[in-house]
């Protein structure tokens, strides 16, 4: 039997220790870098009967958060979040006002005032074969 | 070591914002909106940056528990690491700067018990008034956040980063955001690099005629900061 040392001993288990607890560590980081979340958040919203929304009327869907215009050019809807940095703007009485950091649009959601530079989104807006009014944020 | 000292602006801005964002109250849901959008305007790297700190594609519960984690563990962690080190190379390097002999008029020191009592008063008393202050302002809560991008006309940052929402009126979000401040943090990061050292006899001497440079330096940064609170506020 060849002869170990105590202070051998005590030196490669600390070094076990180390490995090990580093193991550990780099576990939890591994799992934290490929956490894979949950599917993204709902891009398709039924918003029901094409005939609730009447022409000249502008709707709200804060849920989305979106804009629904009927007019005479029939739906469209325009997204409300700001293009800057994703504020969601609020509806004034001539246009949009992103609360943070004070861009403006008008009623079609062009930019009247910056930071912001891109006009607000517009969304895709379709009537199903049942007659629903289907809004998708692709 | 001199790098040190620019990592505490880092880490206490990074505390200062993940420890806001803990409130979880409609206060803070534009803070959390324009903060991890501003990652995204990183290029390359930017989406996946975001993906990591958020934990998916649009903030939600998920970020708190990560904003938890960062704030009361890895951050802290290394504020303990950093203000271990902080701690050893003062006592190694003889202690809080003190002017050379020939100007150094007082010879007498306080004991080393005497000096913990103090210090441990200071915290007592530091931590009562805190404690007081508490108890009579209490935190503003507003209420819970309901859905991360609910229509909110509340869109004031706190004093404390009244600052970063004025810069980020100027305009493009990556160079206001995050281009300007890591410049502006670099080269303040350089300054013990870059500008000569204070000369012997200037060590332990507030501000010193050998670092006017450097002085008028942090006082333009300062005075920025001041200026655009100012703006923000009275805007």
């Amino acid at each position: 039997m060849t002869n170990i040392s105590r202070r051998d001993v005590l030196h490669l288990l600390s070094q076990a220790a180390l490995a090990l607890a580093g193991f550990i560590g780099l576990t939890g980081l591994l799992r934290y870098l490929a956490f894979q979340s949950d599917p993204g958040p709902q891009t398709e919203f039924d918003l029901g009967p094409a005939s609730n929304y009447l022409p000249g009327t502008r709707t709200m869907f804060p849920q989305v958060p979106a804009l629904l215009i009927h007019d005479e050019n029939g739906f469209r809807a325009i997204s409300l979040v700001c293009t800057h940095l994703g504020c969601t703007v609020e509806q004034k009485e001539n246009g949009f006002l992103c609360p943070c950091h004070g861009s403006r649009y008008d009623r079609e959601g062009r930019v009247l005032q910056g930071p912001a530079r891109q006009s607000l989104r517009s969304l895709n807006v379709e009537v199903t074969t049942e007659g629903n009014l289907r809004l998708s944020l692709k | 070591m001199h790098w040190k000292w620019c990592t505490t602006p880092l880490r206490l801005f990074l505390l200062d914002f993940t420890g806001y964002i803990l409130r979880w109250d409609q206060g803070i849901q534009w803070a959390l909106v324009v903060g991890t959008n501003l990652l995204k305007t990183i290029p390359f790297v930017g989406e996946k940056l975001h993906l990591l700190v958020v934990g998916g594609s649009n903030p939600g519960p998920g970020v708190l528990i990560r904003f938890y984690a960062w704030h009361v563990f890895l951050l802290t962690l290394g504020v303990l690491i950093l203000g271990i080190c902080h701690i050893f190379r003062v006592r190694r390097d003889g202690g809080i700067a003190t002017p050379s002999s020939p100007t150094q008029t007082k010879t007498v020191r306080i004991t080393r018990q005497e000096l913990f009592a103090r210090e441990s008063l200071a915290m007592l008393i530091a931590g009562a008034g805190l404690i007081f202050l508490a108890v009579l302002f209490p935190a503003p809560l507003a209420p819970p956040i309901v859905q991360v991008s609910a229509a909110l006309s509340e869109g004031r940052a706190p004093w404390f980063f009244l600052w970063v929402q004025q810069l980020l009126k100027a305009g493009n979000p990556f160079l206001f955001g995050v281009l300007i401040p890591v410049m502006v943090f670099l080269a303040f990061a350089a300054i013990p690099f870059l500008l000569p050292l204070p000369a012997p006899e200037e060590i332990g001497h507030w501000f010193p005629p050998g670092g006017r440079l450097a002085q008028v330096l942090i006082l333009l940064l300062i005075s920025s900061i001041l200026i655009l609170t100012f703006l923000a506020t009275f805007r």
